[in-house]
C-alpha cells in the first residue's frame, strides 16, 4: 500500500518538539496480517458473492449467446434498446448498440448491475472490517498488539482489492468460456475492480465519518444511490453527469466498444484520493467513534419506550426512515421518467409490435408497473433485514434481559414483526406516492398519484410472504438466518431476468411477485393477494411455533 | 413451596457437549446462594434455563414454585436478571435503558409504569457513579455492567438471578454492589449469585455450591464445607516430630526453620493433634481452609499443570 503513505520525510523541520515521528509506514505494521485475518473471516461470505456475481454473468451470457444467433437478432435487439430512455436508466446508454456485437449485448442487460453489487460488496465490507470491527472489543485485542494505526484500514481495503479482482477475475473467465473477445472481456473485469474499489474507498471514509458502523453504511450506501441517479440522469440527457458518478466511469471504459482503457485511470485516483483522504481523517477521530460526534443521550426513557413494541421501533426507526428517503427518491425518479416510455413507440416499430404482443395497451403503463416492481423487490431488502433484526437480537445477547422480564417470546417476536410488516406498508405507499406524483407532474394526470399508489401497496402481501419465509427459517434454523437473503437475491433475478435466462414458469412462478397484478399495466385482481396473504399469515404461525419450541442462542 | 429454587438430575446438552450432567442445586428463600464454578462449568446455562431462554433436556427444575419453561411469563414478574456479559442497545442511553428494562418488568400496562421505582433507581445511579446520559456504545464493560445491575436492583423482585454480576467492576464500585445486595436480602429477598470472585461468595453467601462439569461436587454452608476439608497446621515442638507421614488424612509436611507445616483432614484432627502433643507442643497455629482453598482443592487436578508455581497436591 505504498500509494497510501505520505509520511513527513525524516529531517523535516515541522516538526515539533515533542513530537517524535515513527519510521516511515509504521502505522501500517501488521498489515499484511491482518488482510488474511480479512480473507478468513469473511471466506464464506466471499464465497456466496463470487459464487452470485459469477453465477449471474455465466447463466446470462450462456442464454444470450444461445438466444441471439444471428447479426439479425442483435439488430432486433439494439433496435428495442437503443435511445429507450426507461431502459437506459437501468442498464447504461447501451455502448457498441450501433453495431451491435454479443458482448455488448451482455454489458446492456448484466453490467449495471454486477457494478451495483461490487459496490454494495465493498462497501460492507470494508464498514465490517473498520468500525464495526470497533464496535465489538476484537479490534481492541488488535490494536494492543503490535499492529500500526491504519492497518486495520489499509487491510479493509486490501482485502476488498483481493475479492474485488477474484471475483472480476471469476467473470472474466465466464466471458472468455462464452467466446467473447478477450480484451472487452478484460475491459469488464477491469471496470468491476474500479467500481468496487472507489466505494470501498467511499465507505473507507464514511467510516471514518459515521458517529456508528449503521450510519456508516446508510452513509455509503447514500453514494450508491446518488451514482446510480447521476448515471441515469446522464445517461439519459448528454452524458456529462455520467462522469461524475463511479458507475458512469465503470461503463465509460466501454467493454466490447471500442474498449477506452485510458479511463481506468479515473476510478484508480480517486480510490487512491479517497483511501488518502480516509487515512487522513482516521488520525482526527478517536478509537470507536467518527468525526460526527455521538450525541448524549436522555437521562430517562420517553413513555414510547415503555414496551418492547416501543423498543422495535425506537431500534428500527432510523433504518425505516433512511429506507423510505432513499428508495421514495428513487420512484419520484422513476415517476418522472414515464413520459419518455411513449417516446419510444413513436421511434421504433419493433416495440410497438412487441408490446402489441404482450398485449399490453399502454408503453407507460408497462414501464410503471416494471418500475414499481423494482422498488418492491428494494424494498424487499427492508423487509428481510426488518425481521432479521430478530436474530442480530439474539445472538448479541440483547434478548436476554429483555425475555427475563414478563416478555413472553411471542410478544417480543411480534414487536419487530409489527415494526417489519407495518414497515413494508409504509415503504410501498411512500413509493407508490412518490412515483405517482412525479409521473403525474410529466404527464399532467393527477390520477396517476392514486393509480401508482395503489400499484405499490398491491406488492404488500407478496413482501409480507417473503418476510413469512424468512421468519420461518430464523423460527426452525437460526443458524441460517442469513439465507433469507438468498431469496431476496432468487426473486430478484426471477424477476429481472427470468425472462432472459428462459426459466421454466414453475420455477418463477415460486417467487410471490410473479403472482401479484402488475398495475397499472395489468388489472386489479383481488384472489391471488388474498392467497399470498394467507400462506404469509401460515408461515407466521410456523414460525412463532418454532421459536416457542427451541433455545435462545447466547453470546 | 419451600424452595425457591429446586433442580434435580438436570441435564442440558448442546449437540455432543453435555453442558450439565445431572446438577442439583436448591436455594431456599431468603438466603444468599453462591454458585461457584469455573468457566465453562454450567453457571450461565443453568441460570439460562432457570429462565426459560434454554430448554432443559431432562430433570426437574422449579423456580419459585413454577416451571421456568411453561410458566415464563408469570415467573419473571418475581425475578430480576443480571447477565455477566452484558450487551446494551448501542444507540439507547444508560438511563434509557435502565428505564425500559424496568417497565417491561412492570408488565408493560399503565400501572406497570407507575411501578417503576424512580427513587431506588435515582439512588443506585448515584451510588454506582453512572452517567445515564450516555449512549450505551459509548459505555466500557464496567458501565454497562453497572447499567444491568441498576435495572436489576431498583426492580423488587423476590429472586435475583445475578451471573457474575461485577466482573467488570472496580474494587470501590464491587463494594457498593455488595451493600446492594445485603441491603436486598434484609428485605426479605433471594438472591442466586453466580460469581468466581471468591472473596465476595465468602462475604456474601450463606450457602455455596461449587459446580464442575455441569455437575454440583459440593453444597452446604461454608462452615460445613470447611468441615469437609482440610486445615492447615504449623505446629513446633520440643521433640522432632516422627511417624507423622503415617497417619492418615496428613498431607503435604514439609519441615521449615523448626517448624513442621502439613495440611490435615477435618476427620484426621483429633488423632494428629493428640499424635503431636506426645513431642511436647511448643506452638500450634491452625488455619481454617478459605473457600478459594475449598475451590482449588475440587479443581487442583485442573489448575495444577496450568499452575505451576502453585504446589499444591491434587486430592
Amino acid at each position: 500500500m505504498t500509494g497510501l503513505t505520505i509520511d513527513v520525510l525524516p529531517g523535516a523541520t515541522a516538526v515539533q518538539a515533542s513530537h517524535v515521528d515513527p519510521p516511515s509506514g509504521a502505522s501500517f505494521t501488521g498489515t499484511r496480517r491482518l488482510v488474511w485475518l480479512v480473507l478468513r473471516r469473511d471466506r464464506f461470505r466471499i464465497a456466496m458473492w463470487a459464487f452470485g456475481l459469477v453465477g449471474l454473468m455465466a447463466v446470462s451470457a450462456s442464454s444470450i449467446v444461445a438466444l441471439y444467433k444471428t447479426q439479425d437478432q442483435l439488430e432486433g435487439y439494439a433496435r428495442t434498446v437503443r435511445g429507450n430512455s426507461a431502459l437506459i436508466i437501468q442498464a447504461g446508454p447501451g455502448y457498441g448498440l450501433d453495431d451491435p456485437t454479443l458482448g455488448a449485448v451482455v454489458m446492456n442487460e448484466t453490467a449495471q448491475w454486477l457494478f451495483i453489487a461490487a459496490a454494495v460488496m465493498s462497501m460492507f465490507m470494508v464498514v465490517r472490517h473498520t468500525r464495526t470491527e470497533e464496535e465489538t472489543e476484537r479490534a481492541e485485542l488488535v490494536r494492543a498488539a503490535p499492529v500500526g494505526r491504519h492497518a486495520a484500514l489499509a487491510s479493509a481495503m486490501i482485502g476488498a482489492l483481493v475479492v474485488n479482482a477474484a471475483i472480476a477475475a471469476g467473470n472474466v473467465v465466464a466471458l472468455l468460456a462464452f467466446g467473447l473477445p478477450a480484451a472487452g472481456s478484460f475491459a469488464f473485469g477491469a471496470s468491476m475492480i474500479g467500481v468496487g474499489m472507489v466505494f470501498a474507498g467511499v465507505a473507507a471514509v464514511t467510516a471514518q465519518i459515521a458517529s456508528g458502523s449503521r450510519a456508516a453504511l446508510a452513509m455509503a450506501g447514500l453514494v450508491i444511490g446518488v451514482a446510480f441517479v447521476l448515471r441515469a440522469i446522464g445517461d439519459v440527457g448528454n452524458g456529462v453527469l455520467s462522469w461524475a458518478s463511479p458507475i458512469g466511469w465503470a461503463q465509460s471504459i466501454r467493454p466490447y466498444a471500442a474498449e477506452r482503457w485510458w479511463v481506468l485511470v479515473v476510478p484508480v485516483a480517486a480510490t487512491m484520493v479517497l483511501a488518502v483522504v480516509a487515512r487522513a481523517l482516521q488520525d482526527h477521530r478517536d478509537y470507536g467513534s467518527g468525526l460526527v460526534a455521538q450525541r448524549g443521550g436522555r437521562p430517562e426513557a420517553p413513555a414510547s419506550l415503555s414496551s418492547s413494541l416501543g423498543l422495535a421501533v425506537r431500534l428500527q426507526r432510523g433504518s425505516l426512515i433512511g429506507w423510505t428517503v432513499g428508495l421514495g427518491s428513487l420512484a419520484f425518479f422513476y415517476g418522472l421518467v414515464a413520459d419518455q416510455a411513449e417516446q419510444m413507440i413513436e421511434d421504433n416499430p419493433d416495440m410497438a409490435d412487441f408490446f402489441a404482443q404482450l398485449g399490453v395497451a399502454s408503453v407507460t403503463d408497462a414501464f410503471l408497473s416494471t418500475a414499481m416492481l423494482i422498488m418492491a423487490l428494494f424494498a424487499t431488502g427492508f423487509t428481510v433485514s426488518s425481521v432479521l433484526r430478530l436474530r442480530s437480537e439474539e445472538v448479541s445477547g440483547r434478548v436476554d434481559p429483555v425475555l427475563a422480564t414478563p416478555v413472553g417470546r411471542r410478544r417480543w417476536a411480534w414487536s419487530h414483526l409489527a415494526v417489519a410488516l407495518v414497515g413494508t406498508v409504509v415503504l410501498t405507499f411512500v413509493c407508490g406516492l412518490a412515483m405517482g406524483a412525479g409521473a403525474a407532474l410529466v404527464l399532467g394526470e393527477l390520477s396517476r398519484i392514486a393509480e401508482l399508489t395503489a400499484a405499490g401497496l398491491v406488492m404488500v402481501p407478496a413482501m409480507w410472504l417473503l418476510a413469512g419465509v424468512t421468519l420461518l427459517v430464523y423460527g426452525l434454523l437460526p443458524r441460517w438466518s442469513l439465507a433469507a437473503w438468498a431469496l431476496v437475491a432468487w426473486v430478484f433475478v426471477a424477476a429481472m431476468f427470468g425472462i432472459l435466462l428462459d426459466l421454466p414458469q414453475w420455477l418463477l412462478n415460486l417467487s410471490p411477485f410473479q403472482h401479484v397484478p402488475a398495475l397499472p399495466a395489468a388489472a386489479m385482481s383481488w384472489p391471488p393477494l388474498a392467497i399470498l396473504t394467507v400462506i404469509a399469515a401460515a408461515l407466521f404461525a410456523v414460525g412463532l411455533a418454532a421459536l416457542d419450541r427451541r433455545d435462545i442462542a447466547g453470546t | 413451596m419451600s424452595s425457591a429454587i429446586r433442580i434435580e438430575q438436570l441435564v442440558k446438552t448442546f449437540g455432543s457437549t453435555r453442558a450439565l450432567d445431572g446438577l442439583d442445586l436448591e436455594v431456599s428463600p431468603g438466603e444468599v446462594h453462591g454458585f461457584l464454578g469455573p468457566n465453562g462449568s454450567g453457571k450461565t446455562v443453568t441460570i439460562r434455563i432457570l429462565l426459560g431462554l434454554l430448554r432443559a433436556d431432562s430433570g426437574t427444575v422449579s423456580l419459585l414454585g413454577g416451571d421456568p419453561w411453561r410458566d415464563a411469563v408469570e415467573l419473571h414478574r418475581r425475578i430480576a436478571y443480571v447477565p455477566g456479559d452484558v450487551n446494551l442497545w448501542p444507540n439507547l442511553s444508560g438511563g434509557e435503558t435502565i428505564d425500559l428494562l424496568a417497565r417491561l418488568r412492570g408488565g408493560g400496562g399503565r400501572m406497570g409504569r407507575q411501578s417503576v421505582d424512580v427513587v431506588k433507581r435515582d439512588e443506585l445511579i448515584e451510588r454506582l457513579a453512572l452517567d445515564p446520559t450516555k449512549k450505551s456504545r459509548t459505555y466500557s464493560k464496567g458501565n454497562r455492567q453497572k447499567v444491568a445491575l441498576i435495572a436489576g436492583l431498583s426492580s423488587n423482585a423476590e429472586l435475583l438471578l445475578l451471573d457474575e454480576p461485577t466482573s467488570g467492576l472496580d474494587p470501590l464500585m464491587e463494594s457498593v454492589f455488595q451493600e446492594c445486595v445485603l441491603e436486598a436480602t434484609a428485605e426479605g429477598r433471594t438472591v442466586l449469585l453466580s460469581s468466581h470472585i471468591l472473596a465476595e461468595v465468602e462475604k456474601l453467601c450463606d450457602r455455596v455450591t461449587i459446580i464442575r462439569q455441569g455437575r454440583a461436587v459440593q453444597t452446604g454452608t461454608l462452615d460445613e464445607m470447611r468441615h469437609l476439608t482440610r486445615t492447615a497446621i504449623s505446629v513446633a515442638t520440643d521433640r522432632p516430630i516422627t511417624g507423622l507421614d503415617s497417619i492418615d488424612g496428613v498431607h503435604d509436611v514439609t519441615v521449615d526453620d523448626g517448624y513442621v507445616r502439613f495440611d490435615v483432614d477435618a476427620a484426621a484432627l483429633d488423632g494428629t493433634i493428640r499424635h503431636l502433643s506426645s513431642f511436647g507442643l511448643r506452638s500450634l497455629v491452625s488455619q481454617p481452609p478459605t473457600l478459594e482453598e475449598l475451590f482449588l482443592r475440587h479443581y487442583g487436578d485442573e489448575l495444577a499443570p496450568a499452575n505451576g508455581e502453585r504446589e499444591r497436591a491434587a486430592p
